[in-house]
């Protein structure tokens, strides 16, 4: 069956009328959670993940691209009428976003942004549908060396390529992967990391870690710091939400452009959405025919960025559905779901669950088209929900993690290890470790352990056999270099300097 | 909180790693790998990093945002992040005793005072009221199970 037939036979799930209702949930909580500081798409999918033992695979996954999506459209609102990105992905949309609400242009950066959203999110879909397959059928000559090359690659990128320090970001990753390892090992049934506690026999929990780090730990760092205690100074949406003639004529390009860096360096490993944001922003900013207005709020400057923004979200599900390698905390979670329900993530997903991957991609069409018509008209209930204060937001926030994570397995161990994680994620925070590669390493880790043993398994112990094969060794490559040709050419650099 | 002391317990967390590594069963199953390479690796490169992280917080270039004007803490930050940690453990201690609504009240009570919410019959009624909402959707609509809403101890 054609690429094309099974994404019809996708719309037709999707259409259904109570998977479109999840989409529709979906679409709303994601722009809410994009919406408000402090919650993103992973942790509210992981405060979702208990629901994965009632709902059914295909609605669950449809209400988590919702969220995922919506969330990337909601939080251009914080940018640019509250200027506060709600994650490293918007920054860039609030330098030039929040300068034009600053100017009573509030109604265009918003239109620019919602619709270059949506060309973006549909560009980066189609191309999802186009090229996924083609990736499943070169990923189907990958055997366990492969796979654990690829995983040590996604692993040593997300956490040595991307960050501000290659040390701290090890360190994150490594701590997550003997996180992950907690629990009895599957191969030989040996307890490891327990301590001797039954309540880890099992593992520990991704939404736990996840919920704790981002959540508790997010709201202890800003209880700390005390100067998140009043009420959010957001701007009026001023300005006509429709876009005039000349800042359409300005926007499309710059939305097309932002897609094409947005869905390939998403889809990379190392990929991650801040580079394609920042490229976009620097080449609008390059090829504008009012380069003088960057700084001062350039319409171009919101359009690019937000485009890339949504193209790479799209780019991120491509190895996460291909591969079964997340490269982002969001993609990390839904992975983790897709364990709930026993769904073996890779190249065979598109043969073993091919209406469940394909009922995915058509919701992520119809998302984006609820999102483009929800947004807009409903920006006046967004600019509200930015007015809640605080102490309301947080105690909230704080109340449903621990009510998801007691939810999920009716243990109070959990919450206090919640609390540990949230602590931890305090520290984290304050001293600029990164949380994302702590929740890949805690998920992607175990998976690696297993491919790498059956490929020594297979190689009788021969460890060359990561080198010798001629994919596998191209992907460890590939990982040596990220990891030290940037140290080789910093210390290069400074001993010219010196 | 200094770096080094950040640097002195990521070490402690790392010796106790390798008891745990120690602690690990040797496997009557035959195999090329058993269950301990793949932890002892770890346990090695994450003291290797640490001892890394400890030289950078000596010679000062390991960053904490107390370091940075405009992400210093107000006063009494130590206090507000107590004051929430209080109403976590609250719930913990709590929960399987009287059900979830009391405990999550206190919980959500510790954040919003850690947020300098005044302890008044207002502050009460809205923790109260996010308490029970959560309640209502995650266990009445969601069908989660959090427990009853309130469990009488006698």
């Amino acid at each position: 069956m054609s690429s094309f037939d099974s994404l019809m036979q996708g719309f037709a799930v999707a259409l259904e009328p109570m998977t479109l209702l999840y989409g529709l949930i979906g679409c709303l909580v994601g722009t809410l959670v994009g919406v408000l500081p402090g919650i993103g798409p992973a942790l509210t999918i992981a405060l979702l993940l208990p629901l994965t033992f009632k709902v059914p695979a295909t609605a669950i996954f449809v209400l988590f691209a919702g969220i995922y999506y919506g969330a990337m459209y909601g939080g251009s609102t914080t940018s640019i009428l509250l200027n506060t990105p709600g994650e490293s992905a918007t920054i860039v949309t609030s330098l030039e976003g929040n300068k034009m609400a600053r100017r009573g242009r509030a109604g265009p950066a918003l239109a620019t942004a919602a619709i270059g959203s949506f060309v973006a999110g549909t560009i980066g879909t189609i191309a999802l549908t186009f090229f996924a397959p083609w990736v499943v059928d070169a990923a189907l000559a990958f055997g366990p060396a492969e796979y654990f090359s690829l995983m040590f690659m996604a692993l040593v990128t997300v956490s040595a390529v991307l960050g501000s320090s290659a040390l701290r970001g090890l360190i994150s990753l490594v701590a997550g992967i003997l996180f992950g390892l907690v629990g009895i090992d599957l191969q030989t049934g040996q307890p490891r990391f327990t301590f001797g506690q039954p309540e880890f026999l099992d593992g520990i929990e991704v939404t736990v870690v996840a919920v704790g780090l981002f959540a508790i730990g997010e709201a202890l760092f800003l209880a700390w710091q005390g100067k998140e205690n009043k009420k959010a100074d957001v701007l009026a949406v001023s300005g006509s939400l429709w876009l005039s003639k000349d800042d359409f004529a300005r926007s499309w390009k710059a939305w097309i452009r932002g897609s094409l860096f947005g869905f390939p360096i998403g889809a990379m490993p190392a990929g991650g959405a801040e580079l394609p944001t920042l490229l976009s922003y620097y080449t609008e900013k390059k090829l504008s025919k009012k380069p003088e207005e960057f700084g001062h709020g350039a319409i171009e400057g919101v359009a690019g960025p937000e485009a890339a923004n949504n193209a790479a979200a799209a780019g991120v599900l491509m190895p996460l559905l291909t591969l079964g390698i997340p490269t982002s905390a969001t993609a990390a979670i839904i992975l983790s779901a897709f364990e709930s329900y026993g769904i073996q993530v890779g190249p065979t997903l598109f043969t073993q669950q091919s209406t469940l991957v394909w009922t995915l991609i058509a919701s992520l069409y119809i998302g984006n088209v609820i999102l483009l018509v929800l947004n807009l008209p409903l920006v006046g209930l967004w600019v509200k929900l930015l007015m809640i204060t605080p102490q309301w937001l947080y105690a909230g926030i704080v109340v449903i993690s621990v009510a998801g994570v007691y939810g999920s397995s009716n243990s109070v161990f959990d919450v206090g290890l919640l609390f540990f994680f949230g602590i931890l994620g305090f520290g984290m925070r304050r001293f600029d470790f990164p949380a994302a590669p702590l929740i890949i390493g805690l998920i992607l880790g175990p998976m690696a352990e297993q491919s790498m043993r059956q490929a020594l398994t297979i190689s009788q112990g021969q460890w060359s056999t990561f080198f010798t094969r001629p994919i596998s060794g191209t992907l460890m490559a590939i990982s040596i270099a990220l990891l030290l040709v940037p140290n080789i050419i910093r210390l290069i650099r400074n001993r010219r300097q010196v | 909180m200094s770096t080094r002391l950040i640097a002195s317990f990521l070490l402690v967390f790392c010796a106790i790693a390798v008891w745990q590594v120690f602690s690990i069963p040797e496997s009557t199953i035959q195999s090329e790998v058993g269950p301990i390479l793949a932890p002892s690796i770890l346990v090695a490169l994450l003291s290797i990093l640490g001892v890394f992280y400890l030289f950078t917080t000596i010679s000062n270039k390991a960053p904490d945002c107390t370091h940075q004007a405009e992400d210093r803490p107000l006063k009494g930050g130590s206090t507000r992040v107590l004051c929430m940690l209080g109403g976590g453990f609250a719930f913990i201690v709590l929960a399987k005793v009287i059900g979830f609504l009391i405990p999550a009240a206190f919980c959500g009570l510790g954040v919003s005072m850690a947020f300098d919410a005044k302890f008044n019959l207002r502050t009460l009624l809205m923790v109260f009221s996010i308490a029970a909402t959560f309640w209502t959707l995650f266990s009445a609509i969601l069908g989660v199970d959090l427990g009853p809403i309130i469990r009488l101890p006698f």
